[in-house]
């Protein structure tokens, strides 16, 4: 490869997701991907499918041309992309003017040899259990894609699949953090309102949690909710 | 429940978690290993960044994993004996090599919404933080930093919670925050009391504390009830709801009312609670009765 180190170092930390302080810019990271991979795997065209989550699929390519063929790919739910994703395992270099890519993917392949494209091969992002999208690789007649180009594609891939693993990683446990207070709180609400309420009517606190819990039933309100009224004076029961 | 019910089973259970956390351990050792590699042969810092953090990772996995084992090996012997069924913290403080620790869970005004301590005299050191308002826990939460006092640094670093810490025969303390990088703030502390020489500081206390922070958040495993060795403090909570009712206060008055109480009188704040709770002590606005 002729691409100087100092040149190569800097693709991989922003591969990487750049400075980890700061948030992830994922459609930054992806649009990387792609220009990148195009530009050290040497092929003619590269595109990437992504699906975080919960989050719609989004496409991302080195040209529009591409970006509309990967995406459609994954409307129609054929082609090496959409396959790839789904499997986690890697789609091996297909030649597209080929009989295997023709009855393989009918409506996928005529449109890739429109644009030019001679050869296609994907790379999953992330292993096949937690296979988040997949890096789709274009040859041509004059930028036939290598096997080497291929392996080397396929670490580029497995970079920004870490970066996004852990973005997803740190999000639920945000999500998380944020569920575990609230029970918390919630709880300490209850057992404080059912203090009040057995105080008011002289019950004990378990004569006192059966009212809260029938109040909350049947007018289909939260518990929680119930509890912080009876607290704070809103709500007698 | 009687020991052997279910016992088996959580032993089991906790061997589980300890196999899983040590394969975890495993992998992440390996990925880590690639990564140096790797580095060694672009020179390139992140995948040195990336290695170390995984080496990391793996060394919390690892201790998770002893956490765990602890755990099991004292529920399983207990269930050949008498006494008190072992919680999960007691097992933290063996790994440590402290006398006793204490994990407490805090919401965004600090406040401690949950705590559990492996035994005393942590249990009523954390009273007493919960009491005073001041201490270890709440300084590391605070602050977001380790916490060390020992001898006399213990009472002039907070004037009410430190003498009655020392009266409880307590030399030395510390504590670290419960922090992950995705939290804007901290989730808790762990406080250890009486810890061994050159645990504070050392790599491997820093472990236990992100095992713990794992254990309670973000592990396939997580349980914020530690197995069942949470305490809420609902007695206390249900007290402060009818104290407020009969002294016709706020509830945050009631309990502090509480506190300032059972501080006073030196009695734990759970048997005060419950009293009140059982109709045995009743708050009047004149005071108690």
């Amino acid at each position: 490869m002729t691409t100087p180190r100092q040149h190569l170092a800097d693709i991989f930390v922003e591969l990487a997701g750049g400075n980890p302080d700061e948030p992830l810019d994922i459609p930054l990271l992806l649009t990387s991907l792609v220009m990148r991979s195009r530009e050290l795997v040497g092929a003619y065209a590269c595109g990437a499918l992504v699906t975080l989550d919960v989050s719609p699929t989004e496409a991302y390519a080195s040209d529009e041309g591409t970006r509309e063929l990967v995406l459609g790919a994954h409307t129609e739910g054929q082609g090496p992309g959409p396959e790839c994703r789904r499997t986690g395992r890697p789609v091996p270099r297909t030649d597209l003017r080929g009989r295997v890519a023709r009855q393989r993917w009918p409506q996928y392949t005529p449109r890739a040899l429109g644009l030019g494209y001679t050869q296609v091969a994907a790379r999953p992002l992330g292993g096949h259990d937690h296979a988040v999208g997949s890096l789709t690789l274009f040859g041509s007649e004059d930028m036939p894609l290598t096997d080497e180009g291929l392996r080397f594609s396929q670490s580029l891939a497995d970079i920004v699949a870490i970066a996004l693993l852990r973005d997803l990683e740190l999000n639920r446990s945000r999500t998380q953090t944020g569920q575990m207070e609230r029970a918390l709180i919630s709880r300490l609400a209850i057992e404080q309102a059912k203090g009040v309420l057995a105080a008011q009517r002289s019950l004990s606190v378990d004569q006192a949690f059966v009212i809260l819990r029938g109040h909350a039933r049947t007018h289909r309100r939260k518990l929680t909710e119930v509890a912080r009224e009876v607290v704070e004076g809103q709500l007698t029961l | 429940m009687t020991p052997g019910d279910g016992n088996a089973g959580q032993v089991a259970a906790a061997w589980r978690r300890a196999a899983a956390a040590r394969a975890r351990a495993e992998r992440a050792e390996k990925s880590a290993q690639r990564y140096e590699a790797w580095a060694a042969e672009t020179g390139h810092t992140p995948h040195v960044d990336l290695a170390a953090a995984l080496r990391r990772s793996a060394a919390c996995h690892r201790s998770s994993a002893d956490l765990q084992e602890a755990f099991a090996r004292r529920v399983a012997a207990w269930g050949q004996g008498p006494g008190e069924r072992p919680r999960f913290m007691s097992g933290v403080a063996e790994v440590c090599g402290a006398e006793s620790v204490a994990l407490t869970l805090v919401d965004a005004r600090n406040s401690q919404l949950a705590v559990a301590a492996s035994g005393e005299p942590a249990r009523a050191a954390q009273d007493l933080e919960f009491m005073l308002g001041e201490g270890p826990s709440r300084d590391a939460t605070t602050h977001r930093g380790l916490v060390f006092a020992s001898g006399e640094a213990i009472e002039t670093r907070w004037p009410c919670f430190g003498p009655a810490l020392t009266a409880l025969g307590v030399r030395e303390v510390a504590a670290a925050p419960l922090d992950t990088a995705a939290s804007s703030r901290c989730l808790g502390a762990l406080a250890v009391f009486d810890p061994r020489p050159g645990l504070v500081g050392s790599r491997a206390f820093d472990d236990v504390v992100g095992a713990l922070t794992r254990l309670v958040l973000c592990d396939p495993d997580a349980d914020p009830e530690l197995y069942g060795g949470t305490d809420h403090r609902d007695s206390v909570q249900q007290a402060a709801g009818m104290v407020s009712v009969h002294v016709g206060c706020r509830v945050d008055d009631a309990l502090a009312l509480i506190k300032a109480r059972a501080f006073t009188r030196g009695v734990p704040l759970d048997a005060l609670s419950r009293a009140i709770v059982a109709g045995d002590l009743t708050f009047t606005r004149e005071g108690p009765s």
